[in-house]
């Protein structure tokens, strides 16, 4: 028996060893492989302060396909790190953005608020242990203890944690050899046919819960933190609403709600709000039922967003 | 709870843990907690179906036991049966009949006459079927004096909830199962080692095999009517692979866990898809646990093959539809589909019955030709595809679908050649093609001598090297995001 249980530990202690050097391979691939991801990109980020950090979900990602985000900051001038990642809601944006506040610093946060994300939990403490996040995500300590905090106290499943530790996720993905790219960034050029029974799945999928009320008034707290948060940092706030056509708007549920409720947040904290969600309407602006194309978000930025970033220069 | 999510893999410690502190006594009780844990953590209310099967299985095998006269325990018998599989069928098929019933009559009546059945509404708990057979197994066998009545009510509780064969089975016997509880479980190193491998083995055909062809088998069976040819039978061939592998690999976890307790399931698989004849398919190598709970408890009840050759045929295809039935309230829904595969099934029995004595003949003439490898090769890939046109049926939407499929693959089999070379395959079926070789191999290999066996007799070297490849293929290629075994389903 005595032999059996040295047998034992010996097989353990070889394969903790393999193992570990499977993970060693597994991170490197993702630093070869890894973009998109915004913890990857504060980990890669090349200046330690930048002008503009950008959060939200998908509806700000594009700001940051191709070429965009350069496009951006030659016309600016302005070093703009945009940190959205796809279907996140404010919490998961606090703790990216708290993360780059550890060895960053931003002079503005300019948040795109999308109504779903304060809705279901879905897109805020689930969207922790999704495997898609976690797998692209670097290996670093800090994020680990952060981590472990939010599940203790955010409410986050504790599993994430032990998929991030273990780098389960990162070992057992399928896209491993692939750039970590979300799949609208393909469609980019892409110009969008309307689609009503398009725009209703799209509804469904975003709002999961259907009856969602106490979730906005938790959400528009954590929201109020990160606001907090920034201010405290030295960031002034922009919150902006990105452009999406009018088959999609009248689609949206409870948004008078989230409308007064947000407003409400952002009058008393006295934070800018740019409600730019009728301003372009047609279709051709869009490559799917709600996200900018290239021609549409060229314009958008030059009509809309340039003005709001340029007079924060040196801000 | 699922035997791939991460709950089982701290609950399966937990359990081994404890029941090896519990006084071997009292394990019984134990291991009836960790059972109902298991089973409850699905869905709480369950648990009140599964009280209720124990309670009136138990209640009517303890009165079987007292009863003197043969009404009485004929009636008995009836009482229990009713009570059981009666739930059964009314879970499965009521909604599903309500339904045709409604459409027959607004057919033949016309339209404006609407008839509105109520319906239950009620999903089957699952596992149901699984631990209704095992149930009934029990009733039946006490019934025919094979087992005493007189058993511990615990111990019969632990038989229908023991939680590695709840959900898919194998439907193992009371005759076999409770012996070993009352003489107290203890798991020597011989059994834990081959249960580990068990374990190892079934998730490898289960996270690896199985659910890496799940995809694509959904993606083309849900398109057939846009699917090309080579596209469809890719997939039925990817359909064969992933059922047997899904299935196969829960019931090798379930046997492998239940080993560690000191307890051996029955065989429920042999290496089913290296079989020469439908016969031996059925009656040998495939879901063995059900073939013989249908042939001891439906088939020979009605006779079997000694009731005379129209009774026979008879009785052969009422076994196999009975078979279908059973399978419906699959994952796939309650359809006629189901009735056409255990049809087909039938069909191949009564083919097979019938050209037998030609084939002894033949076999007594040509002995040679008759044993020879070709031979046997071409009769293995003769059964593998009868049995992979059945699985059409199994696993199409419906009979118009199932019928689709093989329409566009039977009238393209000659272009097939020219179709392939200008197919675009991807690397998924490569992978996909790969895992199947690999697996078609191992199988082959272990028909001659159990790898099991072959790997206690191999080099500590060699035994541990394939077992940190198995880990790493389970770690690296393994699909854990929890999709559910398909006959967990039923």
């Amino acid at each position: 028996m005595k032999r059996l249980g040295k047998s034992a530990l010996l097989f353990i202690a070889i394969g903790l060893a393999i193992y570990a050097g499977v993970y060693y391979a597994a991170e490197r691939l993702m630093v070869h492989t890894g973009r998109s991801n915004p913890l990857f990109k504060i980990a890669t980020a090349q200046d330690s302060t930048v002008d503009w950090v950008i959060l939200g979900a998908s509806h700000a990602m594009p700001l940051d396909f191709a070429d965009f985000n350069a496009q951006m900051e030659r016309e600016t001038g302005l070093r703009i790190l945009n940190l959205a990642a796809p279907g996140t809601g404010p919490l998961y944006n606090r703790f990216v953005f708290e993360h780059f506040l550890r060895t960053h610093r931003a002079r503005n946060v300019l948040y795109v608020v999308d109504s779903f994300a304060f809705y279901s939990r879905t897109w805020n403490e689930e969207r922790f242990a999704d495997a898609k996040l976690l797998r692209r995500t670097p290996f670093e300590p800090a994020i680990a203890a952060s981590l472990w905090d939010y599940a203790r106290h955010e409410g986050v499943d504790a599993r994430a944690v032990l998929d991030y530790v273990t780098g389960f996720s990162k070992i057992n993905n399928r896209e491993r050899f692939e750039r970590d790219t979300w799949e609208g960034e393909a469609q980019f050029d892409r110009v969008y046919r309307p689609s009503a029974s398009a725009v209703k799945k799209r509804i469904a999928y975003l709002y999961p819960d259907k009856t969602a009320a106490t979730a906005l008034g938790r959400y528009v707290e954590e929201f109020s933190t990160l606001i907090a948060t920034a201010r405290q940092a030295g960031a002034s706030v922009v919150v902006i609403r990105m452009p999406a056509p009018s088959q999609y708007r009248s689609e949206l549920p409870h948004e008078a709600v989230f409308d007064a409720a947000i407003s409400r947040l952002l009058a008393a904290r006295e934070v800018p709000f740019h409600d730019f969600s009728p301003a372009m309407d047609e279709p051709r602006f869009y490559f799917d039922t709600d996200h900018l194309n290239r021609p549409g978000l060229t314009q958008f930025f030059a009509r809309y967003l340039k003005p709001i970033l340029v007079p924060a220069r040196g801000g | 709870m699922l035997f791939t999510s991460l709950e089982f893999f701290v609950f399966l410690p937990l359990a081994l843990l404890l029941s090896a502190l519990v006084p071997a006594g009292q394990r019984w009780a134990w291991l009836l907690v960790a059972s109902y844990v298991f089973y409850g953590v699905l869905r709480p209310f369950n648990l009140v179906y599964l009280g209720a099967v124990t309670l009136v299985v138990w209640g009517c095998g303890w009165a079987l036991e007292r009863a003197a006269r043969e009404p009485a325990r004929r009636l008995l018998l009836a009482a229990g049966l009713v009570a059981v599989l009666g739930s059964l069928v009314a879970f499965k098929f009521y909604d599903f009949v309500a339904g045709e019933l409604e459409r027959l009559v607004a057919g033949t009546l016309g339209p404006e006459t609407v008839i509105a059945l109520p319906r239950l509404a009620a999903t089957t708990p699952v596992g149901y079927s699984f631990y209704v057979f095992s149930a009934v197994s029990y009733l039946i066998d006490i019934f025919a004096r094979r087992l005493s009545g007189k058993q511990h009510a615990g111990d019969v509780a632990l038989y229908v909830a023991w939680f590695p064969k709840i959900l898919a089975g194998p439907i193992d016997r009371a005759t076999n199962f409770l012996p070993q509880v009352s003489a107290g479980l203890r798991a020597d190193p011989e059994r834990l080692v081959l249960g580990f491998q068990l374990i190892g083995w079934g998730l490898i055909k289960k996270v690896v095999i199985a659910d890496n062809l799940a995809p694509m088998v959904d993606r083309i069976f849900g398109i057939a009517a846009f699917a090309s040819p080579i596209d469809l039978l890719i997939s039925v061939y990817f359909f064969a692979f992933q059922i047997y592998c899904d299935f196969s690999g829960y019931t090798d976890i379930a046997i492998g866990v239940s080993l560690l307790f000191g307890l051996q399931l029955m065989e429920n698989f042999r290496r089913p898809y290296l079989s020469r004849s439908t016969a031996e398919f059925w009656g040998e190598r495939w879901h063995i646990s059900l073939g013989r709970w249908f042939r001891d408890y439906l088939y020979i009840p009605l006779g079997g093959g000694r009731a005379g050759p129209v009774r026979h045929y008879l009785n052969l295809m009422i076994v196999f539809v009975a078979s279908g039935l059973w399978h419906a309230g699959l994952g796939y829904g309650v359809g006629w589909t189901f009735l056409v595969w255990g049809a087909l099934n039938g069909g191949y029995q009564w083919a097979g019955v019938a050209t037998r004595p030609f084939w002894s003949r033949v076999g007594e003439r040509l002995p040679r030709i008759s044993q020879s490898v070709p031979l046997a090769a071409l009769r293995v890939l003769l059964t593998f595809h009868l049995i992979a046109i059945t699985w059409v049926f199994f696993r199409a939407r419906s009979l118009g679908d199932a019928w689709l499929i093989l329409k566009k693959i039977a009238l393209n089999l000659i272009e097939i050649p020219s179709l392939l070379s200008r197919f675009p395959f991807t690397a998924e079926h490569y992978a996909a093609f790969a895992l199947i070789a690999f697996l078609v191999g191992v199988e082959i290999v272990d028909e001659r001598r159990s790898i099991f066996q072959r790997l206690a007799a191999a080099p500590v070297v060699v035994r541990w090297g394939l077992w940190y490849l198995a880990i790493l293929a389970l770690l690296i290629l393994g699909r854990w995001q929890a999709r559910e075994f398909i006959y967990m389903q039923f």
